[in-house]
């Protein structure tokens, strides 16, 4: 089974994979309203719905330069917190040039806290990063910023190759050493796996890529992190969010990639007990 | 009418052996030890003014053939390299030494498949070149645009797993395959007669060292290459009077302090944008292209000690 928003983007992962080759010369940042690319990917993924201007809402943070094509971290803050009568539900990260643009859904809850987010993306070539936040009362915002590619021998493809015994290796690493009940923990889930790319030169296009699809975290067994994602994500995926414990609970990831393998890692969390980061 | 084809015709072939001869300008070479020779590449950021000439490269001649190691960064300048080995000997080339994956290395390949010589690489260098072969070219049209023209990947078909020895007639090369360390793909040239060591990106000069493999296992190369001592040397890139344990101790201890300021980062439990705007900074004044280069090494370095224990 695949998502939903692979078979969404599926005409556009064909439709990219041939523009790909004509790769962009901008060297200085141009306006994200007069973008080309965006049009047919906001179409497909948000139809004729109206995206407000974002920056009272999340706000996203790239470096200007991908200084590592493989490898560049992203943030995205919300500006709001999570009140039950409004909240940040999802969020949509979009590498507009990358052959498969959409890097992921995020969706999140009361549970999560002020959203933080944080991963990391390849880039394929100069790119305007937008991040759309989906609000509890249904409306859209969006942030962007531009990022110029990197340059010389850096590649998005994986640096190494990862050994079938650590496949699916996670681990959790908290921000601060110790959480206190009704406060916000920041917390980052790595995952070892190549995160293969569908479009790498090598790739056999009669196999499936083999890459993290859908990432499941859920704290005392309420869920605060869902993500469907793709393989404009780096390899060995990393996310970095928020959770707010309100008692003693188990932190659980369940993973699953292309070819139908899970993962799972959980961690029972209490306030005052060290926990791993350092 | 026919005339004026004629006259078509005629000019058109004026342009062409113009624009042939504008492209086979030989490459200032030095002749470093008896045989070894040279170019020296620049060492800014690759551009259609440059095209693509960002890497030492060179050849060696022997007494029955040559080896050529490295080709430049674009068929340009493995034409201009070969123009400038076609005007110092007759000898065939039997061998062409690919370093690593990287374009400013191998995209001058193809000048010399006329030569029917051998390409060689480490035994990782065909996959490399399958991952990435693509993209390089895709980024490498996006420099230089027209002038890009000619540049493809070419397939080694003599791999390394180890050592190899490979004899140019009264001249024995010694080809050493590396662990992980600047790429999972480095080979470096020892010409024995001379102890003439080419050390591909294994060894960086005045520009900053670029790490797209392994940092633990590049500090661990440049202590077994310390070990050895080469009468004459190249480095990948960049020139310099130091002796090679100089040279190799400035690399080494840059990397070093990436990788202590990362752990003690990781440590203290710093993000990855944290420390790739703290770590290694003070090193910037020992370095050109640092902007270039650096940030990109404290990612390599972080995301590959992050999942040490």
């Amino acid at each position: 089974m695949r998502s939903r928003l692979s078979w969404l983007l599926l005409p556009y992962v064909c439709v990219f994979a041939f523009v790909a080759p004509a790769l962009a010369n901008e060297k200085a940042e141009p306006d994200p309203a007069q973008s080309t690319y965006w049009e047919p990917i906001r179409k497909i993924m948000f139809g004729d719905r109206e995206i407000l201007d974002g920056k009272d809402v999340l706000r996203v943070y790239l470096p200007l330069r991908a200084d590592d094509a493989s490898t560049v971290p992203v943030t995205v803050k919300a500006q709001i917190d999570q009140q039950p009568d409004f909240y940040l539900k999802t969020v949509y990260l979009i590498v507009e040039r990358n052959p498969s643009p959409a890097a992921g859904v995020f969706h999140f809850t009361l549970d999560s806290g002020r959203v933080q987010l944080e991963t990391r993306l390849r880039f394929e070539d100069f790119s305007h990063v937008r991040a759309i936040g989906e609000t509890s009362d249904g409306k859209l915002y969006m942030s962007s910023r531009w990022v110029k590619a990197a340059g010389g021998c850096s590649a998005p493809n994986a640096r190494n190759y990862v050994p079938p015994a650590l496949m699916g290796k996670m681990k959790f690493k908290f921000e601060d050493e110790t959480i206190k009940y009704d406060e916000p923990a920041l917390v980052q889930l790595m995952i070892r796996h190549p995160n293969e790319s569908a479009l790498a030169g090598d790739f056999d296009p009669s196999k499936v890529a083999r890459f993290v699809r859908s990432v499941v975290v859920s704290y005392a067994g309420k869920p605060v992190m869902t993500a469907e994602v793709d393989f404009s994500i780096s390899e060995n995926p990393s996310f970095r969010f928020s959770f707010v414990p309100h008692e003693a609970g188990e932190l659980r990831a369940e993973v699953e990639d292309t070819h139908d393998q899970r993962y799972m890692q959980t961690l029972t969390v209490s306030e005052g007990q060290k926990l791993p980061g350092g | 009418m026919q005339m004026l084809i004629r006259v078509f015709l005629v000019l058109l072939f004026m342009c062409a052996s113009w624009v042939r001869a504008q492209s086979v300008a030989p490459l200032p070479v030095s002749e470093i030890a008896p045989g070894n020779f040279v170019h020296y590449g620049g060492l800014e950021e690759r551009s259609a003014a440059n095209l693509g000439d960002n890497a030492n490269i060179g050849f060696i001649i022997g007494n029955k053939c040559v080896a050529v190691i490295d080709t430049g960064g674009s068929f340009a300048v493995g034409e201009r390299l070969r123009t400038t080995l076609r005007a110092r000997t007759a000898l065939p080339v039997c061998y062409v030494i690919i370093t690593h994956a990287h374009p400013d290395h191998f995209f001058g390949a193809a000048a010399f498949r006329g030569e029917q010589a051998v390409f060689v690489g480490h035994q990782n260098l065909p996959r490399a070149l399958q991952q990435r072969g693509r993209f390089y070219l895709n980024t490498l049209i996006r420099d230089l645009q027209d002038l890009a023209r000619g540049s493809e990947v070419v397939e080694p078909s003599l791999l390394v797993k180890d050592r190899l020895e490979l004899d140019l007639g009264g001249r024995t090369i010694s080809l050493t395959a590396w662990p992980t360390a600047h790429t999972d793909n480095d080979l470096t040239v020892l010409d024995l007669s001379t102890g003439t060591l080419w050390a591909g990106d294994l060894l960086f000069v005045q520009h900053t060292p670029v790490l797209d493999g392994s940092i633990t296992g590049f500090l661990s190369v440049i202590e077994r290459l310390a070990q050895s001592a080469p009468a004459h040397y190249v480095a990948g890139h960049g020139r310099t009077d130091q002796s090679w344990k100089a040279a190799l101790e400035q690399e080494r201890r840059y990397f070093q302090l990436i990788a202590d300021e990362t752990r003690r980062a990781l440590k203290s439990r710093r993000t990855l944008q944290h420390a790739i705007d703290t770590v290694g900074v003070s090193e910037a004044e020992n370095w050109v292209n640092f902007e270039l280069f650096h940030r990109r090494n404290v990612t390599a370095a972080y995301t590959e000690l992050e999942w040490e224990d």
